[in-house]
């Protein structure tokens, strides 16, 4: 259905391929590298940031030592004073999943082919 | 606690209502106001592509997981084929040079009119990497950490309880870390356990590896766990009845407004999450407001459903649950302190990280840390083999993390990259029209 190849790319297809390549061969592929380059680094920063902020703004660094999690879990008079995976988290804290599958082996029985 | 009578904050008061199914630019992406109500969330695109502004490079394509988004005509213009195979992660659209893929969920029109109402107490929930980005909409340099500032503007736009999705990160952990060593120590559930907490991965999960569900950590993510907590204990902290309570899920990502809407989150009594924004939106609604943000002074969390810590803070990163966890099950499994939290060989740049822990009075955890789900698929098929070596496998969809979601203000190289693509785009255009018309 929407096979295509060099040969039956359409006129306004190959025109906008045209554009593209033409672009970069004016302009340089540097801009693109350069890009590619800057997105690696940008989440490696973002990463870092993340790491930092963990050691150096956060006062407390484990989740147990936490005071509202103490306070949450209680075994006095907290919320969840059962402790964590208690009925009542079971409940509000946790869930179940759906199997989808059927709906993707349909779509696959209409010929639709993904990358998995 | 008496319920509080708000007034209007006077920052929303020059923000114009807006028309359901009308388009509005945040950002940099093109969002369709759309709150969707009782409709099942696997029916519906979260993104899609403006077949107009397609110029056919396949860029999107390269960034796809499942190939939900591919070919759709002759001239090789793309769209997303069917909503079961996107697990709406936005990598497409953050990734496309012209802008061409826009958001078909926005709760932002809905979200202002309650912000307005005063009967409707709001609550924030943003998750931790939107303070990682947030500010480089206002000029911040990339990854600036912007926590209290965020909390700040948060209360100026009028939300009456800041709360953090930060808190309900440290309490997945004391769910999940627990879950996971009644995994090890008793074996009712199988092994590995994978983590829950990223939308895209479960929906992933769900669809293609449907048999190892029951690997999958039963904990919801955190913002399902605060979306429930709000509306029981946070109410009974706050004496606000839960039917009042608005709940705003603020993230980093595409693939929680679908998480939002799943009919299973609803053990309040009530919609456990009310409306999901990401970080594009939150910058845009704070300039609309016209709030100084880089003014704003550094502001903490109502602390009961918002104080949090260094381990609430790395989940949005790849490999910080594991380490977060690790830093619960080292102390759980061993009896003893652990000394130094930094637990650095699980943390992951990009693709796959595996690591052998050896703790105390147990032995070694094998655990596994992955990012983008070409490669978590291996590791799912090793698991259907039943040749998986590891405890606990940690699964984001995006590359590095949530600080990378599809849900992230746009990066400047991909900015930079898009006005040189779009001007060629441009000159291209102009010159097809002369050609063909």
């Amino acid at each position: 259905m929407k096979k295509k190849s060099i040969g039956t790319i359409s006129r306004r297809g190959f025109i906008k391929l045209a554009g593209i390549t033409c672009g970069y061969a004016v302009l340089g592929l540097n801009v693109a590298k350069e890009a590619t380059a800057a997105t690696l680094e940008f989440i490696g920063i973002r990463q870092a940031s993340v790491y930092n902020a963990d050691k150096n703004i956060y006062k407390l660094r484990k989740s147990q030592d936490n005071p509202m999690i103490k306070k949450l879990y209680s075994p006095k008079d907290g919320f969840l004073k059962e402790g964590p995976c208690s009925h009542k988290s079971e409940t509000l804290l946790h869930t179940h999943f759906a199997d989808r599958s059927a709906r993707l082996a349909a779509l696959k029985e209409k010929g639709v082919e993904l990358s998995l | 606690m008496a319920e509080k009578a708000k007034s209007q904050p006077a920052y929303l008061t020059d923000i114009q209502t807006m028309v359901h199914g009308e388009d509005v630019s945040m950002e940099g992406i093109t969002y369709k106001v759309n709150a969707p109500k009782d409709i099942d969330p696997a029916d519906i695109f979260f993104v899609q592509v403006n077949q107009d502004d397609c110029q056919a490079c396949g860029e999107c394509e390269s960034y796809c997981p499942t190939g939900a988004i591919q070919e759709v005509t002759e001239d090789g213009e793309h769209a997303v084929i069917d909503p079961v195979a996107c697990v709406n992660c936005g990598q497409c659209l953050a990734n496309c040079p012209f802008g061409a893929i826009h958001e078909e969920v926005s709760f932002v029109g809905e979200l202002l009119e309650k912000l307005k109402d005063p009967e409707t107490i709001v609550v924030s929930m943003p998750a931790p990497a939107v303070r990682y980005a947030l500010g480089e909409c206002f000029g911040g340099s990339t990854g600036t950490y912007s926590g209290g500032k965020m909390h700040a503007a948060l209360r100026r736009l009028g939300f009456d309880h800041i709360w953090d999705t930060e808190f309900a990160a440290d309490v997945t952990i004391m769910e999940e870390g627990t879950e996971l060593i009644e995994r090890v120590k008793h074996g009712k559930k199988p092994l590995p356990q994978f983590t829950s907490c990223c939308p895209g991965w479960v929906k992933f999960a769900e669809t293609f590896y449907p048999d190892l569900n029951e690997h999958l950590s039963t904990c919801r993510s955190p913002i399902g766990m605060l979306g429930s907590l709000a509306k029981t204990y946070g109410s009974q902290e706050t004496g606000v009845l839960s039917k009042k309570i608005y709940t705003v899920s603020i993230m980093p990502c595409i693939a929680k407004k679908f998480e939002g809407l799943r009919p299973e989150l609803q053990s309040s009594g009530f919609k456990d999450i009310d409306a999901t924004i990401n970080t594009r939106e939150l910058a845009w609604l704070i300039k609309e407001a016209g709030i100084d943000f880089n003014a704003l002074p550094d502001e903490e969390a109502d602390p009961a459903l918002g104080m949090s810590t260094g381990a609430g803070t790395i989940f949005g990163t790849s490999g910080g649950v594991m380490e977060a966890a690790l830093r619960l099950a080292y102390e759980e499994l061993s009896g003893e302190k652990l000394a130094d939290p930094d637990i650095k060989m699980v943390r992951a740049n990009n693709g796959l990280k595996t690591a052998d822990i050896p703790v105390p009075n147990f032995g070694t955890v094998k655990v596994a840390v992955v990012s983008g789900l070409e490669q978590a698929a291996e590791l799912c098929e090793q698991v259907r083999e039943g040749k998986s070596p590891y405890h606990f496998i940690e699964v984001m969809t995006c590359p590095g993390g949530c600080v990378n979601g599809g849900g992230q203000p746009l990066e400047p190289g991909i900015l930079e990259a898009s006005l040189f693509k779009s001007t060629i785009a441009k000159i291209n255009r102009r010159f097809t029209k002369r050609k063909i018309a």
